[in-house]
């Protein structure tokens, strides 16, 4: 008991000091530092005005909404539709913006713990573009407000003050983690195009989608620059069972508690009765 | 079978956590304590969210101990007394527990935390139980009746203030004592998400002194309700109870728990904690093991809040 005891203090006084060294996050709302990289963001409005579709492009999706049910195990989308030859296309879908918290592990005492932590605010939840050709390509002409995962990451804004190097290791890691979990997928396959003015690609989303509004744009370019866009919100949230539970328990907390423990009690009683006739 | 689990937001096949909850059932069965302790490192090892996995094992716990409750209750194994001190160093260290829970959150360490207290725990418990279940099995063999050992210890416990007198366990103790050890219990439960019976009953028999009989009714029962008190508090403070989560564990416990008691009926006792120390430290060293190991990425991501 008193080993457990000491061993408990130990925990807490190294795990206190690690978090004592990293920056504390603001609250939001709080001082932002200066924004890292380009100044250009999502903000500017697009140079060509976005409707519904276009007599040169039409855009359809397989669904109209990405419904998180309790079968859900992340979910693969058709994006397709036709333009007015010639010219290529290009797709970009955004998840909503918010705040994410990176926190890098340091070896402390040869155990790994988080010693850093940095927030960054309008990154994206998801983000995917595709191209009807090689991006590099298309996008080297400069294509104005159609952003590479990269340059869209550049635009996050660092919470607090660190020196540029560290931010920009702070956000590989953000990248990296969002990467693995299929959130900014590096490829999701090029744009098929069939007789010259119809296109198709696959949009893929994983289990961990966060929920919200998403924008899926598709752009028509023509030699280099964008002739129509097309965007579409995408809804993306719990439905059914899944979404009455999420719902309870995030605006209900002492409610849902409360029908947990019921829920609980009634099967472990009615389990252990049944169970000891058998 | 794959779910989506609503709060820990991610799929899952079903019957990993069926099986989970019935490999839990079944330690529960044979050794009689909850299993939490070996549940929650093992829903953490299949990629549940620590703070989920923690809060809903709490409400898994609610199930276990109301089922073996309703057998301790009848058969009169329940001291109330002793239970009512116990349950209230329980509620104010589980409530201080989660208030812990919440800050380790928010600095980002919690996660850390588990896994260290679990590796020191599960090692210390682990060890002592190989220790004496080898100790025993040495000298059954060289002297088949065994000795006996003293039945009360006096020190500490009969000095304190506050004396009451506890029929049922025939004592006469300090009320503070029981109140210490189920604040501990208590703090314990709420970090680790175990009910902590594995701790709690070692520490009734050789600490307070209680009679073995009682031990284990009267320790459901202040874990009944403290695994409830966590529940609730996590539900407020942190939202992580995934019911979804906690049912299926629940219902793989219902189907193990019988099996487990049918196994123990058959072995003889020192080969069962023996087997249980083994495997207790079987999960302390993997846990070591992830704390040592160069991680894949030294990157992790907090929790996302979405700008309204």
């Amino acid at each position: 008991m008193i080993r457990l005891a000491l061993a408990l203090v130990l925990v807490l006084a190294l795990a206190a000091t690690a978090a004592a060294q990293g920056p504390r996050v603001e609250p939001p709302g709080g001082l932002t530092g200066p924004g890292i990289g380009a100044p250009v963001g999502p903000l500017v409005p697009p140079s060509v005005p976005t409707e519904p579709s276009t007599p040169d492009l039409i855009v359809d999706l397989s669904r109209p909404r990405v419904s998180i049910t309790s079968a859900f195990q992340g979910e693969s989308m058709l994006l397709f539709g036709m333009f007015d030859p010639p010219g290529e296309i290009v797709v970009v879908v955004a998840g909503p913006p918010g705040r994410e918290t990176v926190m890098r592990k340091q070896r402390v005492l040869g155990l790994w713990l988080n010693t850093g932590r940095q927030a960054f605010d309008d990154v994206p939840a998801y983000y995917a573009i595709a191209a009807s050709q090689p991006l590099q390509r298309l996008l080297a002409r400069g294509s104005g407000e159609i952003l590479s995962l990269e340059d869209r990451l550049a635009t996050v804004k660092p919470v607090g003050e660190r020196s540029p190097d560290e931010v920009a290791q702070f956000r590989n890691g953000l990248v990296e983690v969002k990467r693995s979990e299929g959130l900014y997928p590096a490829a999701i396959g090029q744009i098929t195009v069939q007789a010259g003015r119809l296109f198709r690609v696959e949009l893929p989303f994983p289990s961990g989608l966060d929920e919200g509004v998403y924008e899926i744009r598709t752009y028509l370019l023509r030699e280099g620059r964008i002739v129509a866009a097309v965007s579409r919100p995408l809804p993306v949230g719990k439905v059914g069972f899944s979404a009455q539970l999420a719902g309870w328990a995030a605006h209900d907390g002492a409610l849902y508690g409360l029908g947990a423990i019921l829920m609980a009690l009634l099967v472990g009683w009615a389990g252990g009765s049944v169970v000891r006739r058998l | 079978m794959e779910i989506y689990l609503p709060i820990a937001e991610m799929s899952i096949n079903a019957f990993v956590l069926l099986g989970l909850g019935a490999a839990a059932g079944l330690l529960a069965g044979m050794f009689g304590v909850g299993g939490g302790f070996l549940a929650t490192p093992l829903l953490i090892f299949v990629g549940i969210p620590p703070t989920v996995a923690v809060a809903s094992q709490a409400n898994q716990v609610i199930a276990n101990s109301i089922s073996s409750l309703q057998v301790q209750w009848r058969r009169g194994n329940v001291d109330l007394r002793m239970g009512l001190i116990l349950l209230l160093g329980g509620m104010l260290g589980s409530s201080a527990g989660v208030w812990l829970f919440t800050y380790l959150n928010r600095i980002g360490q919690i996660d850390f935390v588990i896994a260290v207290l679990y590796v020191v725990m599960l090692s210390t418990i682990g060890l002592l139980m190989l220790v004496e279940s080898l100790r025993t099995y040495i000298r059954r063999r060289r002297n088949p009746t065994g000795p006996r050992g003293k039945l009360h210890t006096h020190y500490l416990v009969h000095r304190l203030p506050l004396k009451l007198r506890f029929y049922k366990s025939k004592l006469y103790i300090s009320a503070l004592l029981p109140i210490a050890v189920g604040f501990a219990i208590g703090v314990l439960s709420a970090i680790l998400g175990v009910g902590g019976g594995f701790v709690l009953v070692p520490a009734m028999i050789y600490l307070l002194g209680m009679p073995t009989a009682v031990v284990i009714g009267t320790s459901n029962f202040q874990i009944l309700f403290v695994a409830a008190n966590v529940t609730l508090l996590q539900a407020i403070t942190n939202g992580t109870v995934d019911v979804v989560l906690a049912l299926l564990l629940i219902l793989g416990g219902v189907v193990g728990a019988p099996i487990g008691a049918r196994v123990a009926a058959k072995l003889p006792g020192v080969v069962l904690r023996g087997l249980m120390a083994l495997l207790i430290l079987a999960v302390a060293v993997e846990l070591l093991t992830e704390l040592i190991r160069t991680p894949s990425s030294p990157f992790s991501l907090g929790t996302r809040e979405s700008a309204l």
